[in-house]
């Protein structure tokens, strides 16, 4: 067998260094972008080292300026619960926070980075999406946040240390695991801006994002065979491509293309903007109900799923601009690192602020090795298990593993040949066996026992036959397998994606887009000032107006949405399982009665005509 | 000779049927809503023998008349309803549908705040859920796309 002739090679006795460049990846960046892949020893000159205890204290550790990689992995003894951050941009007062923003307004009018939405999220989402958008946004008053001042000195800071070395730096580890030689690439960026730049999730200092190929040996070469690159929650089998895979998959020579969403970074392998879906952290009761409520909705009712309380966010992901990589204005810097790199191994802490956010969104991210609690991270230590790739052995290796399974197959298959007959025999035999012994009482002991015996014969003639039969079937597709590899011939690439994540649609999203846009980012707030305007002038009605006035927000916006007959249809659903509640309560009664006559009618009805033919 | 045409009827689904009954016996309803205010008003003995406006407001009388008015129009516009579905139509899927989440949400409020109307309310959670039905949305053309909602 031998390579696909689109896999372009590189020999074994290459280092890891040449590996590493040989397949380095093209990043393509969105127009606006704040932030892009930066070396760690400046960013961390530039931090504070602090530790947040659990009794709620914050100790500066070292100053700003003071940090370097060797310092911060001194050993500090402290007590459990402590978490030790970097800060990259210390507190402002009011004053220098107005500064900072000014700044940036004239830093992004002198670069010309501007970055144009488009069709808003917001009006992506539906009514009830949009709810919970307002929710998760006054969730900031509870949660720790990181600050638009704090987003903002980030990126002056950073325009500042690209001005004094333009360098674009990624962190580059070579691993050998199972027969797979995994390359990973590691991206640090001093800042991630999503929510203050794009409309996204979250801000929070410092980001790790990380992209993987995985290539196999044959004939002296490595062959890469696969990609895996980090995108918010996506796990498993759904993060990698096959490297022969053109509809999903650019190359450049050997240099895979990768799209990185605007402030995010997030890794994906088609440019577009994507709807990544957040939903609301909410406690287990609720989520409980709502699970029990969705099975009801789609199985009982037949109705299609959805969940109205997931947060639609569009993770910008266009590549248009900043392209970094092989045959790009803007080259890469590849430092190599592995458990031996101090920083990487032996600094567990987050590397950015700690943000005392419960739900971590805000809070900095801990380096390559380790996740924010300090536990190792998963793609570090198991690679190919992060892209489901634990389970796939690389090409040539399945050929040897397929022709031993099928050898041991056929040795099964020969041992129940002989088997079969023989028990089968044998149980015949202790079928006559018993038939001579019926009739006679005094056996009664004896025949019982053999029963027991012959049944259990029989159970285990027919788990051989069933063991025969399902062996062939397993036979002939293994065979099959074997017979398509030797032809060199291929499974459909995206077999092993159970949901494929793709950019949504470009055109037209929205009718009468300005109006759904306007309505999109005035209803919420008009719907309270209604609600507020019901409380005070009609108390006595404020429930019925406010359910009249949402229906009517949800009907008008599916309209804009071109759902209306989809919306109506669900609407008087619901208000008809609330009417057939208060008709249960007040007349359960009747209902039982009704239902005991009709049944008792049905039955007579079927049996007198079973009577009369 | 002539070969005779077979003729193929199409059965009508039995939920089409119960929605058809749930539409009668609301439009039973609806006229019975017509003629009790006139009898009140006693319109079909004296006739319009009194005025219908007083110092430019409205008697009783005329409020009898104009509510009258209206639940004869909503129940001509329930036959008109019922001829379309019984056609198959698109539209009165569309039309019923709306109409009965009008009706079930003034039957909910009429059950919190004033005297509830059972018997409507029973036809209209029978007509919600047949019309629900993913046979019912099928034959409508309801349910050929799965375009998001607004909800």
């Amino acid at each position: 067998m031998k390579p696909a002739s689109d896999h372009l090679t590189t020999p074994v006795t290459a280092t890891n260094l040449q590996l590493l460049r040989q397949f380095e990846p093209v990043v393509c960046y969105t127009k606006g972008e704040q932030f892009y892949p930066m070396g760690v020893d400046h960013y961390i000159r530039d931090c504070s080292l602090w530790a947040h205890y659990p009794d709620g204290r914050d100790e500066l550790l070292i100053k700003q300026g003071e940090v370097t990689p060797e310092k911060l992995v001194e050993t500090r003894p402290a007590v459990f619960g402590t978490v030790r951050y970097l800060r990259f941009i210390e507190p402002l007062n009011l004053s220098e926070a107005a500064q900072v923003l000014a700044n940036q307004t004239l830093l992004r009018h002198r670069l010309r980075n501007y970055f144009h939405a488009g069709t808003g999220r917001l009006a992506r989402g539906g009514f009830l999406p949009r709810m919970a958008d307002g929710l998760f946004s006054l969730s900031f008053l509870l949660r720790g946040k990181v600050s638009a001042a704090t987003a903002a000195a980030a990126e002056l800071d950073y325009h500042e240390m690209l001005k004094e070395e333009k360098k674009y730096v990624y962190y580059g580890r070579v691993t050998r695991q199972n027969n797979w030689t995994v390359l990973q690439y590691w991206y640090f960026f001093c800042f991630n801006s999503w929510r203050s730049g794009f409309h996204g999730v979250n801000d929070h200092e410092s980001d790790w994002e990380m992209i993987s190929i995985y290539l196999y040996e044959q004939d002296g070469q490595l062959v890469p065979e696969w990609i895996a690159c980090a995108s918010h929650d996506i796990k498993g089998d759904d993060l990698r491509r096959r490297w022969d895979d053109r509809t999903q998959l650019d190359l450049e020579d050997t240099h895979p293309v990768i799209y990185a969403g605007a402030g995010s970074h997030a890794s994906y392998f088609r440019p577009g903007e994507y709807q990544a879906e957040v939903n609301l952290p909410l406690p287990d009761w609720l989520s409980g109900f709502l699970k029990a409520w969705n099975r009801f909705w789609t199985e009982t009712l037949g109705q299609p799923a959805g969940n109205p309380l997931r947060i639609p966010f569009v993770d910008f992901t266009r590549g248009d601009g900043l392209a970094i990589g092989n045959g790009k204005s803007h080259a890469w810097s590849p430092v190599l690192i592995d458990e031996s790199t101090p920083w990487v191994s032996r600094y567990r802490g987050l590397w950015g602020l700690f943000a005392r956010d419960p739900i971590s969104g805000e809070n900095a991210p801990a380096g390559p090795m380790y996740n924010r609690d300090g536990s190792p991270r998963s793609s570090w230590y198991d690679p190919l298990g992060f892209a489901g790739l634990d389970k796939v052995p690389p090409p040539p290796i399945a050929l040897q593993l397929l022709e031993k399974s099928c050898e041991k197959i056929n040795r099964r298959q020969e041992e129940m040949d002989r088997l079969i007959p023989e028990k089968a025999g044998e149980l015949q035999m202790l079928g006559i066996r018993l038939k001579g012994m019926e009739g006679n009482p005094h056996l009664a002991k004896q025949y019982n026992a053999l029963t027991r015996v012959l049944n259990s014969l029989a159970d285990e003639v027919k788990g051989l036959r069933r063991e025969c039969l399902e062996n062939s079937a397993l036979l002939q597709g293994l065979t099959q397998q074997i017979d398509r590899i030797k032809a060199g011939g291929k499974d459909d690439p995206c077999a092993h994606i159970r949901h494929l994540v793709m950019p949504v649609k470009p055109g037209r999203v929205l009718r009468f887009e300005n109006v759904a846009e306007t309505w999109a980012a005035i209803s919420l707030s008009l719907l309270l000032f209604i609600i507020a305007a019901l409380i005070f002038f009609t108390p006595k009605y404020a429930w019925p107006g406010l359910a009249i006035i949402l229906i009517t927000f949800i009907v008008v916006e599916s309209i804009l949405r071109e759902a209306f007959t989809q919306t109506i249809g669900r609407i008087t659903l619901i208000l008809a399982m609330i009417a057939a509640l208060i008709i249960l309560f007040h007349f359960w009664k009747w209902i039982i009665v009704g239902t005991l006559v009709a049944m008792g009618f049905s039955l007579m009805f079927q049996r007198l005509r079973e009577l009369t033919g | 000779m002539v070969k005779r045409k077979k003729s193929y009827r199409k059965k009508r689904p039995i939920a089409v049927s119960i929605i058809a009954a749930a539409i009668i016996i609301l439009f039973l309803v609806r006229l019975y809503q017509v003629v009790v205010p006139l009898i009140q008003q006693q319109v079909f003995i004296n006739g319009i023998s009194s005025p219908l406006f007083v110092d430019g407001s409205l008697t009783p009388l005329c409020m009898a008349i104009i509510t009258s008015a209206v639940y004869l129009i909503l129940s001509i516009l329930g036959i008109i309803v019922l001829v379309g579905f019984l056609k198959v139509r698109r539209w009165s899927w569309v039309v019923l549908m709306a109409w009965t989440g009008i009706s079930l949400t003034i039957s909910l409020i009429d059950y919190f705040y004033r005297r509830p109307n059972y018997i409507v309310m029973v036809s209209n959670v029978i007509i919600a859920f047949a019309l629900n039905q993913a046979d019912i949305q099928r034959i409508f053309g309801i349910r050929s796309d799965d375009r998001e909602t607004s909800l």
